[in-house]
């Protein structure tokens, strides 16, 4: 468990034991409501993760490197967005990738687009967003999202 | 069983995938379990966190609180405050679902729903410093800044066109639902139809959530309607 986790950890059990130590009916009233929501959403989550290690699959880093690295800035870039949002590759491993290539001086157009769709657009969880969300907000968002991820990264390329 | 199935498309088709590769493919079927498992301790870490902050939020946070802050009038104030919110939480994206969706029954704005969310999804912490790291300060630092910039333009549009958070689960309804918040706890309907009211608490609840109108006969139906509208505080929704 990284730090962040651990301190997450430690406010969410500080401030639920202290909704039980306040107000115990009500607490239990809520605790039921969450799991309700939770079984709702467990076997889609669990869903979502084995498609991830499906698409890992499918999808190696290499693949995504070849998409990085080709001539076309335009279309790279709009392939780069396209596997971001279908991937949900770790930050951890993401940001080498992409550092490697602005390394070795290639744009960085395609690697921001990538980058910003891969976290802010979501294929994969997709279902679930629509079924907690709703069809309406979830397409939206993620439309609205993929769009954003194009524009900063051709921001990005004017900027920098 | 069909019920189960339907629930679980997702994971239907996930073993199939998956029972496909064992018999073609069996060293992609192993890759691909072993690239999960670093998502399933992620999720094993995180959902009880996310568990014990719904509750806090349903308990500890008054309703006007959150719709002071977070809700249609909050403002730039409520942007900001679920932009702190969402960059502060651990976790993946499905994490904020329940998270966001508690706040936005308490009266948090669809904008600020969709802040959280992407918030939560992009700027993260822990991550800007992985990207400091590969990428320089510069490029992470104008990439956030523009982050936050699309995420408030995404948010203000959702709100602009009036976009509406609407879940499955209130629209496949249950046929008899008891607004439980405000029962008085007569028992009318419990002594009328004991075999589909009962107490608990003082509150009065359908005993199978699942009845359907339609395993009722006409004469029960119609009676069911009678005791719905007999009830003193008229909670009792007979839908259908």
């Amino acid at each position: 468990m990284d730090i962040f986790t651990i301190g997450f950890w430690i406010v969410g059990g500080i401030l639920f034991i202290l909704s039980i130590i306040k107000e115990k009916e009500k607490s239990k009233e809520a605790m039921k409501k969450s799991r309700g929501m939770m079984k709702n959403m467990i076997g889609d989550i669990i869903g979502i993760i084995f498609m991830i290690g499906l698409i890992l699959t499918l999808i190696p880093p290499e693949t995504i490197e070849s998409v990085l690295g080709s001539e076309n800035l335009l279309l790279s870039s709009l392939v780069a967005a396209v596997v971001g949002s279908i991937t949900l590759i770790p930050a951890f491993v993401a940001f080498p990738l992409v550092g490697s290539f602005v390394d070795a001086g290639a744009s960085i157009v395609p690697g921001v687009a990538f980058l910003t769709t891969l976290t802010m657009v979501g294929m994969v969880t997709f279902p679930l967003e629509k079924k907690e969300f709703g069809t309406q907000f979830a397409v939206t968002r993620n439309v609205l999202s993929f769009g954003a991820a194009i524009s900063i990264a051709i921001l990005m390329g004017v900027i920098l | 069983m069909k019920r189960i199935l339907k629930k679980n498309k997702l994971m239907v088709i996930i073993v199939m995938i998956y029972g496909g590769l064992m018999i073609f493919k069996s060293e992609m079927a192993y890759s691909a379990l072993g690239n999960s498992t670093y998502y399933l301790i992620e999720m094993a870490q995180i959902l009880p966190v996310i568990f014990m902050l719904t509750v806090a939020i349903d308990v500890l946070i008054p309703k006007e609180w959150i719709v002071k802050r977070l809700g249609n009038q909050s403002g730039m104030g409520g942007a900001a405050l679920a932009l702190a919110f969402g960059s502060l939480s651990a976790g993946p994206i499905y994490a904020a679902f329940p998270i966001a969706k508690t706040l936005h029954k308490k009266g948090a704005s669809v904008g600020n729903v969709v802040i959280i969310l992407s918030a939560w999804a992009v700027i993260k912490v822990p991550m800007l410093a992985n990207e400091a790291k590969f990428l320089g300060p510069d490029f992470m630092a104008v990439r956030w800044l523009l982050t936050v910039v699309f995420i408030f333009v995404i948010a203000l549009i959702m709100e602009k066109f009036h976009i509406k958070v609407k879940s499955e689960d209130e629209i496949i309804r249950e046929d008899v639902v008891i607004r439980q918040d405000y029962c008085v706890g007569c028992t009318a309907c419990a002594k009328a139809l004991p075999e589909i009211f009962m107490m608990k608490e003082g509150k009065a609840y359908v005993i199978n959530p699942d009845l359907k109108l339609t395993a009722l006969d006409d004469r029960k139906k119609e009676y069911l309607i009678t005791v719905a509208d007999k009830c003193p505080s008229k909670v009792i929704d007979v839908n259908g």
